[in-house]
């Protein structure tokens, strides 16, 4: 557990942060140091949240037709019950299966202030998905989440309780420490996750314990300040963007969340896979 | 600092003073023992060392990965709640 004692962003304030601070500023205090322990305590999950801040979520699609229906059901459940002011918004790759269609039919349900269509021509890839999206968000805060409920929206309270309660820049949700874990992982899948884990944070010392995750809560200025400075893509882009936090002396708390696997449609996670993300650790290595 | 300047600048130093001790390049006089048996082995038992500690972090870790059905069952519950409600407001499922 060498790696997670280590987790406190106590580096001199030296660095790139100040250059943001004029932005930050009206609602950034100094930052914190916060031992992950710390980080990890259970907050009461029952207080309804009274909290004036807008959320955004971004939601990429490509080809979840099946999914897309039940994750906005479950988001807008989830923030009705916990008075959380919201948009989700979509950004669909112009998917093959009409994920688009099924969409505008959420939107005439919901309403065009909670589902906002960002659909682009063609399959793009994930990084660009949130450079596109966040430029139409209007919240306050940005999720950062999968569509296709390995994510689920009942851990979204936790995370902005902790962002509240610790004022945090970035709150991740992480399947490796506390209460977390996954559903539908073979052997050879939690051998290749932890490995892939142990050595980035041999390498990269980044100091959360769940690097590759993307479910992900940020202060919107954040955000847009990481994506700007992130230079990797795939599994790797969710990787830099935490050690990038790191290098901005950005804060970090993590909440323990649960991985079930894709129920509908197929997941990637091949022999090229482990190679670029063996590749894309390397150049953070060198680069960061 | 990038993670791999730290490395290097790490792993220089910790070499040099090792070469230098190994080599004895320094007017210091280790004991024996150190100086003859434990030196030159040095390098060799760091990297076992370090190799048994990443199989042992790794294994342990996979080893009490936790599984979580409880939330796989609650979750299939929820798609057919979300499932029946949709329909009923009219999406085609
Ligand atoms: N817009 C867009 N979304 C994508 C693209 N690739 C993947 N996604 C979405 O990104 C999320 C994660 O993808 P997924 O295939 O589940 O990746 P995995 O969980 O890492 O295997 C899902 O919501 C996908 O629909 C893409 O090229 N464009
Ligand atoms: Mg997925």
């Amino acid at each position: 557990m060498a790696h997670l004692a280590s987790f406190s962003f106590t580096s001199s304030p030296s660095n790139s942060a100040s250059s943001l601070s004029p932005l930050l500023q009206s609602h950034q205090q100094p930052h914190l140091s916060s031992p992950l322990q710390d980080t990890l305590i259970n907050i009461d999950n029952s207080a309804t949240m009274t909290n004036s801040y807008k959320y955004s979520v971004l939601l990429p699609t490509y080809n979840e037709r099946e999914n897309l229906p039940v994750i906005v059901w479950l988001l807008t459940k989830t923030f009705q019950e916990n008075n959380i002011n919201y948009e989700i918004i979509v950004i669909d790759d112009n998917s093959p299966d009409g994920t688009l269609v099924v969409a505008e039919q959420l939107q005439k349900i919901y309403g065009e202030d909670r589902i906002l269509l960002r659909p682009r021509a063609g399959k793009l890839g994930l990084g660009t998905a949130y450079v596109h999206g966040i430029q139409h968000a209007t919240g306050d805060f940005i999720f950062i989440m999968d569509a296709d409920m390995s994510h689920h929206p009942k851990f979204m309270p936790e995370m902005i309780r902790l962002q509240q309660a610790k004022n945090l820049d970035v709150v991740t949700g992480t399947r490796y420490a506390g209460n977390g874990g996954v559903y539908g992982w073979d052997l050879r899948r939690k051998v290749i996750s932890r490995g892939a884990n142990f050595l980035a944070s041999v390498l990269l010392r980044p100091g959360v314990s769940d690097l590759t995750g993307s479910f992900r809560l940020y202060r919107k200025e954040v955000l847009s300040r990481l994506i700007e400075s992130c230079i990797s893509k795939g599994y790797v882009f969710q990787m830099e963007m935490m050690v990038r936090a790191r290098q901005f002396n950005f804060t970090i708390g993590e909440v323990p969340i649960t991985f079930v696997d894709r129920v509908f449609g197929d997941s990637k996670m091949g022999a090229m896979e482990i190679v670029s993300y063996a590749q894309g650790l390397w150049k953070l290595f060198v680069a960061v | 600092m990038t993670r791999a300047t730290e490395a290097a600048t790490a792993i220089g130093i910790l070499g040099t003073i090792y070469l230098a001790l190994l080599f004895q390049w320094l007017p210091i006089t280790l004991p024996p023992t150190i100086q003859e048996f434990i030196l030159p082995v040095l390098p060799w038992w760091v990297l076992v060392t370090f190799g048994a500690y990443s199989l042992g972090n790794i294994g342990y870790h996979v080893m009490t990965f936790r599984d979580c059905p409880e939330a796989y069952d609650e979750l299939q519950v929820q798609i057919s709640q979300a499932q029946n409600d949709l329909r009923s407001k009219g999406i085609g499922l």
